[in-house]
């Protein structure tokens, strides 16, 4: 038996400076300032480059989730009469907004947004933002979310340059329309300028951070063994995601480039008796992180990939043309499509192929919840490619249908009966 | 019963004049596809056949009635349709869309029409008209592409008008909802066959439905106005009729709400973008939808409605996986100024019994003892 590596510093001082930010958050933020609450695949960018705060609307469910407070979050949706079984990924801030026990509430609770940014994807998470926006001193601002008829398969080979051709005009040219209303309307309320120069710098940050992200995960995918784990890769990743268009962002993608490169030199491994290499389709499961390292021990099983890395190597980059581009269409680009590149097929199909062939790959969780978008798909894609893939029906934040027993189970039965006789001899 | 009714709610009278459009959701422009020279077919799903391979594809946390319509169009359910065009009006049929396009592509043995999507959006907002005609404009080019021929501004002028004409006779039908003339089950059953039916037969029925029902008793029983899920098939209203209410109208697209606007002519038409122009506007503002309209648009729409047919309660109805309507019910409750109650997360096609007793008591009507 070999001592587990040691946590990866990059992942543990992201989760520092995410702790400091939000402690300086709350220092700083006087109610009814600005400060916006707004979806992970939402364009931040235009607030980072206008200076207003803001929080992901993802990242607090994953700290309640992990305080474990999901339930009472959900409970106080349910005493207001709304649903506590749609999308709680997406619902589990609100209860934060009628949190009567602020003192009590995970990182000194959630300060109140000046307004709420979410596109009107599905049927109920729109409705969710409308009720944030009902609250006092909030306003909810929606951008409409477009679909495709047809799209190109191999879209992470157009979007870094040819992203107009993937994303299609239409949908560009409806984005671009509603990220310059999201500006006049930031510019009327908050008084604060849009400086296209710090927007232009803005963006060419965000480009290198995921740069650097994309020569990570190149590294990963070639690396034997496995050089670190992801729930290391997945908090060094995602943190400087929140922060993108920072220098603090950009450095820390590039610290968590040159700690890998480093294990990859010294043969450093997560199990150095690697026999299986897994892969992690879907959401973290982030009330049992702890479930990523249950299966190394028995069965020399590594999860090496989830997405959070790998769409940051491939779902961000949009270069623009320095003479004719414009970095308000190359931001359009960058979020007008950015969940078809992970949920709708043929994109997600495709591109999972792909990083399941990169990674070499023997086996796919694939985590199914309730409100997984093209999960079939995905799926069918896997294994016409020759991977075993395991469909867990379980949901990410909420546990109680997720008892750890039951997974461990489930996947150690799978990888007795389909993956280890492929991998053996 | 009246002649025109008969012949409405009899399926078997529906047979087929020229090709065939099966679409889905009511955010198709069905104007197009007449203009087209099709004959367009609303899909409906049945709670009464087995849907697993549908829920195979779509996953079990999605809308069961999409589960249905996909699995009827996989094994034939619908008779040869020539094309499919599916909209975006709920999450459901999108991402039933995703699922056939991906079929087509994966397993060219599974005979599938050929298929396009309409991404009609609904932010009142000039940026979503402009994106909302690119569709309208993609969709005729590639209709046109199938049919061969090229639609005239006149054709789509008539076709435009003709099914405002449907539409102005279903909104007839609603006021003589208000009057009890017709029950909730009965005026679903005449907004389908309405789908289902060439537009020049539906108008023709429809027209003499409106003037013999003046003539009609009323109609028994509480009444009250449906809000929730929408509903391919009559089982819920009749279960909830026969226990005593009458459903005087609803906002959901296979009743009231799919004839509250028009689309118009245009001054000096027969110009086939002002014509795109304009069915693009009708289409983006139509609604208010429960799964795309906001909380307070749809509490606002609900009571008014609810109001103009004197509705004395408020039911909403909502099927297991329609996420949307339950987060509309606390404002619309709240709106209604009648008893209002709720059943939630009921199977597809059924009512629980004991969700029922509880709803009736909410809404101070007698439980029924079956
Ligand atoms: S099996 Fe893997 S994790 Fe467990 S001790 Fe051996 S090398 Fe370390
Ligand atoms: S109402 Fe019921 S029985 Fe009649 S067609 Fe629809 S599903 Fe079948």
């Amino acid at each position: 038996m070999s001592a587990p590596t040691p946590r990866l510093p990059s992942a543990a001082a992201a989760t520092a400076h995410q702790r400091q930010w939000f402690a300086d958050l709350h220092r700083d933020h006087t109610p009814g300032d600005p400060l916006a609450l707004v979806n992970a695949d939402a364009p931040q960018e235009v607030f980072r480059a206008m200076g207003i705060p803001y929080v992901v609307n993802q990242w607090w469910a994953s700290i309640v989730a992990a305080k474990r407070r999901t339930q009472d979050h959900l409970a106080r949706l349910r005493e207001r009469g709304y649903p506590d079984y749609t999308e709680q990924y997406s619902s589990t801030a609100l209860g934060s907004a009628f949190d009567t026990d602020p003192d009590s509430a995970p990182w000194g609770g959630l300060p109140t947004p000046s307004l709420v940014l979410a596109e009107t994807t599905g049927d109920a998470s729109r409705k969710i933002f409308d009720v944030w926006g009902a609250q006092p001193g909030v306003t909810f601002y929606p951008l409409e979310s477009a679909a495709a008829d047809t799209v190109p398969e191999r879209w992470w080979e157009l979007m870094p340059h040819r992203w107009e051709e993937a994303v299609g005009t239409d949908r560009l040219d409806l984005m671009v329309g509603e990220l310059e209303g999201l500006i006049r309307f930031l510019e009327a309320t908050t008084g604060r300028r849009f400086s296209e120069q710090r927007f232009t710098e803005v963006m060419a940050l965000v480009n290198e951070q995921e740069e650097w992200n994309r020569r990570t995960r190149d590294l990963i995918a070639a690396a034997r063994p496995c050089p670190i784990a992801v729930t290391d890769s997945i908090p060094a990743v995602m943190i400087p995601q929140w922060h993108r268009g920072t220098v603090w962002a950009r450095d820390a993608a590039r610290r968590l480039h040159d700690e890998v490169a480093d294990r990859v030199r010294a043969g450093a491994a997560v199990c150095p008796d690697e026999r299986v290499r897994l892969m992690w389709v879907g959401r973290g499961l982030w009330f049992d992180l702890d479930f990523y390292r249950r299966f190394q021990d028995r069965y020399g099983a590594v999860f090496v990939w989830s997405m959070y890395l790998a769409i940051a190597a491939d779902g961000y980059i949009r270069h623009v043309d320095p003479d004719s581009g414009d970095p308000l269409r190359a931001l359009a680009a960058r979020f007008a499509a950015f969940s078809d590149q992970l949920y709708t097929p043929p994109w997600s199909a495709e591109w999972y192929v792909k990083e399941a062939r990169t990674h070499g790959v023997h086996g796919v969780v694939h985590l199914v919840s309730d409100d997984a978008r093209g999960s079939w798909a995905t799926t069918r894609a896997l294994r016409a490619a020759g991977v075993p893939v395991l469909e867990l029906h379980a949901d990410n934040v909420d546990a109680r249908r997720s008892d750890p027993e039951h997974l461990d189970g489930t996947v150690g039965r799978w990888l007795e009966a389909e993956v280890l006789p492929r991998t053996d001899g | 019963m009246s002649a025109a009714l008969a012949a409405l709610l009899d399926p078997a009278r529906t047979t087929a004049d020229g090709p065939v459009a099966g679409y889905v959701g009511a955010d198709v422009p069905v104007e197009l596809l007449t203009a087209a020279g099709y004959h367009p077919v609303r899909l409906s799903g049945s709670p009464h056949e087995d849907a697993s391979d549908g829920i195979g594809y779509l996953g079990g946390g999605l809308d069961p009635a999409a589960c249905s319509v996909l699995t009827r169009l996989l094994h034939g359910g619908y008779g040869p349709l020539d094309v499919l065009v599916v909209s975006r009006d709920c999450e459901a049929s999108l991402r039933l869309f995703y699922v056939l396009r991906e079929l087509a592509r994966v397993e060219p043995a599974v005979a599938l029409p050929p298929l396009h999507l309409i991404d009609v959006l609904h932010l009142p907002h000039r940026t979503t008209t402009r994106y909302v005609r690119a569709k309208v404009r993609g969709l005729r080019g590639w209709l046109q592409q199938r049919c061969g021929h090229t639609v005239s501004g006149d054709e789509l002028a008539a076709a435009v008008a003709a099914h405002d004409r449907v539409r102005g006779l279903l909104r007839a039908v609603g006021e003589l909802r208000g009057q009890r003339r017709l029950t909730g089950t009965e005026a679903l059953g005449v907004v389908a066959a309405t789908t289902r039916l060439p537009v020049h037969r539906a108008e023709e029925l429809l027209t003499a439905l409106v003037a013999e029902l003046p003539g009609r008793d009323p109609r028994p029983g509480h009444p009250v106005y449906l809000t929730g899920s929408s509903h391919d098939c009559p089982d819920v209203y009749t279960a909830l009729e026969d226990a005593g209410l009458l459903i005087v109208g609803e906002d959901h697209d296979r009743g009231d709400l799919l004839s509250t606007m028009d689309v118009g002519v245009p001054a000096g038409a027969a110009d086939v973008d002002a014509l795109d122009l304009a069915v693009a506007e009708r289409y983006q503002h139509n609604g208010p939808s429960a799964p795309r309209a906001a909380i307070a648009e749809r509490a606002a729409h609900t009571a008014a409605a609810l109001r103009g047919r004197g509705a004395a309660g408020l039911l909403s109805y909502v099927r297991e996986h329609d996420d949307g309507p339950p987060w509309d019910f606390p404002a619309q409750r709240d709106a209604a100024g009648v008893p209002a109650a709720i059943v939630e997360r009921q199977a597809y096609g059924l009512i629980d019994p004991s969700e029922l007793d509880r709803a009736l008591s909410a809404l101070g009507v007698p439980a029924v003892v079956a």
